[in-house]
C-alpha cells in the first residue's frame, strides 16, 4: 500500500540526502500523489511541532545546582558521590507556553498553511541569498538605528510598504537597522535584528497570490513565512528555531494589534 | 576558573536546556528532570577529556538518557519495595508557579500546546524519543542513532511511525472533539 519511496521521501524532508538523490525524488514527488501527501503532512507535523511545543528554558534553580556541584567537583578534583535529592516524581507532567502572547486570530492563522508547490521556489533561494549577502560587510543595513522611529519612517522613501518594526532587546531581539530590498517586482522592506551572536533578517512585501511554508530550511538556514493582512512577512536565519521563532511571535503578535487598530 | 572548567562552560553548558527538555521528556516529571540532568551534567564534566569531535549535543543527550535509565532503574526498585513516600505537593505547585506564563497567554495557543504534548506522550517512548530529537533538537539521523543506539535504519523507520502515529491520533483528535481543532 505504500509507496516503497517513502523512506526515501522523509529522508529527502530530512536533508539526509545528497543533491543528486534529492532531484530524482523530486521528479518522483512530481508524479506520486501518494508521496506528495507524505511530504506535505511532513511539512505539517513539522510546523505544528516547532509552533506548538513548549521548548522552554531550564529553571535557573537548575543552573545554580549544576554551579553548585562544578565547583565542588573543580575544587575537589576527584570523583565523589553527588548527593541525590528525592525525585518529586508526583510534580506533574506539563508544558506550559512560557512564550506566550498567542493571541486567537494568531492561533486560528496557524491551522492553515500551504505547502508542496513551494519546496523548489527560486523566492526562497532568493531570500537565503540576501540573507547570506547581508551578512558581508557593509552589507547588512543602510539604516542603522535601534530607534523604530527612525528606521521605520525610512522605509517610506525607500520601500514599497510599511512593516511593523520594534525594538525588542529587552526580549533578546536588538533591533540593527533596516534595508531595501528588490524582488517580487517591488521593493521589499529589510528590517534587521540581532539575537546573540545571530543576526535575523526580516523581509516584507506585499503578499501575491502565492503562498509559502510556514517554516522550511535552505542551505541550513532556517525560514519562517507569516502574513499579516496583506504583508507578507520572511524571517530568514542562522538561529535555532527557537530563537527565531521567537521573534516571529512577537512580530506577529505587534502585526496584528498594529491591524486591529 | 581553571581551563577545563571554563572548556565546558563554553562547550557543553549551552546545551543545558535541550539536556533539560530531553529529559523532561524522558521521565514525564520535571523533578525527575533537574535530577537527571544534574546527575548527567556530573557524568560529562567527569568525563569531559574522553570527549572527541565536535559532537557535544549528542555526547550530552546521550548521557541523560543513560543517567534516565538508571533513574528509571532505581525508582523501580523503591517501588517494589514501597515506603512512605513523602510526596511534596508544595514543592509540585511552586514549580507550576514558577513556569505559569503571563496571564493573558493562557489563550488558544496554550490549548493547542497540551494537546500536542498529550498526542506525543502518548506514542511509545522509542518512537516519541526519535521525533522529539528530530523535530525539536533538529538532530540528524546519524546523531539520533548515537544518542538512542540504534542503527540508522531502526532511526528512520521508528520516525516514519512516530510521524504517521501523530498525524493519525491528531486527525482521531480533531474528529472527536471539534473544539479542540477551532
Amino acid at each position: 500500500m505504500q509507496c516503497a519511496e517513502s523512506v526515501r521521501v522523509q529522508a529527502y524532508f530530512d536533508g539526509e540526502v545528497d543533491a543528486v538523490s534529492a532531484v530524482d525524488i523530486e521528479r518522483h514527488t512530481g508524479h506520486c500523489p501518494e508521496c506528495r501527501t507524505l511530504l506535505e503532512d511532513l511539512l505539517r507535523t513539522r510546523a505544528r511541532i516547532r509552533r506548538d511545543l513548549d521548548y522552554g528554558h531550564a529553571p535557573p534553580r537548575l543552573r545554580e545546582r549544576i554551579a553548585r556541584m562544578l565547583d565542588q567537583e573543580s575544587a575537589a578534583g576527584a570523583p565523589r558521590a553527588v548527593p541525590r535529592v528525592q525525585p518529586a516524581w508526583r510534580a506533574p507532567l506539563f508544558w506550559l507556553g512560557a512564550l506566550g502572547g498567542i493571541g486567537a486570530a494568531l492561533a486560528a492563522s496557524l491551522l492553515f498553511f500551504v505547502l508542496s508547490p513551494v519546496l523548489s521556489d527560486p523566492l526562497l533561494d532568493t531570500l537565503v541569498a540576501a540573507h547570506v549577502r547581508s551578512l558581508m560587510p557593509a552589507h547588512l543595513t543602510d539604516v542603522v538605528s535601534t530607534d523604530q522611529h527612525t528606521v521605520k519612517p525610512w522605509f517610506a522613501g525607500h520601500a514599497d510598504v510599511s512593516p511593523v518594526v520594534a525594538d525588542f532587546a529587552p526580549r533578546g531581539y536588538r533591533l540593527v537597522g533596516g534595508r531595501a530590498d528588490y524582488f517580487e517586482h517591488q521593493r521589499a522592506a529589510v528590517v534587521v535584528y540581532e539575537h546573540g551572536a545571530h543576526v535575523i533578517n526580516v523581509f516584507t512585501w506585499v503578499a501575491g497570490p502565492r503562498t509559502f511554508p510556514d517554516l522550511t530550511t535552505r542551505s541550513g538556514y532556517h525560514v519562517a513565512f507569516w502574513k499579516v493582512g496583506n504583508l507578507q512577512y520572511c524571517a530568514v536565519s542562522d538561529a535555532g528555531w527557537e530563537e527565531l521563532l521567537g521573534l516571529v511571535r512577537l512580530l506577529r503578535d505587534l502585526g496584528a494589534r498594529d491591524a486591529l487598530q | 576558573m581553571d581551563d577545563r572548567r571554563e572548556r565546558f562552560e563554553a562547550q557543553v553548558m549551552p546545551h543545558l536546556d535541550a539536556a533539560h527538555r530531553f529529559a523532561r521528556w524522558l521521565s514525564r516529571s520535571s523533578g525527575d528532570a533537574e535530577d537527571v540532568v544534574q546527575e548527567a551534567f556530573l557524568r560529562a564534566f567527569r568525563g569531559f577529556d574522553s570527549l572527541r569531535g565536535s559532537d557535544v549535543k549528542a555526547w550530552l543527550l546521550t548521557i541523560v538518557r543513560n543517567c534516565h535509565a538508571t533513574a528509571l532503574r532505581q525508582q523501580q526498585r523503591r517501588a517494589a519495595v514501597p515506603l512512605p513516600e513523602e510526596h511534596d505537593e508544595q514543592f509540585g505547585s511552586a514549580t507550576i508557579a514558577a513556569a505559569t506564563p503571563d496571564p493573558e497567554s493562557a489563550s488558544i495557543g496554550q490549548d493547542q500546546q497540551r494537546t500536542l504534548d498529550r498526542l506525543i506522550a502518548a506514542l511509545p517512548e522509542e518512537h516519541r524519543e526519535v521525533l522529539l530529537l528530530r523535530e525539536m533538537e533538529d538532530m540528524s539521523y546519524r546523531e539520533i542513532a548515537a544518542v538512542t543506539q540504534v542503527p540508522i535504519g531502526t532511526v528512520m523507520s521508528r520516525l516514519a511511525r512516530a510521524r504517521a502515529a501523530l498525524r493519525v491520533r491528531w486527525l482521531q483528535e480533531a474528529q472527536g472533539e471539534p473544539r479542540a481543532v477551532r
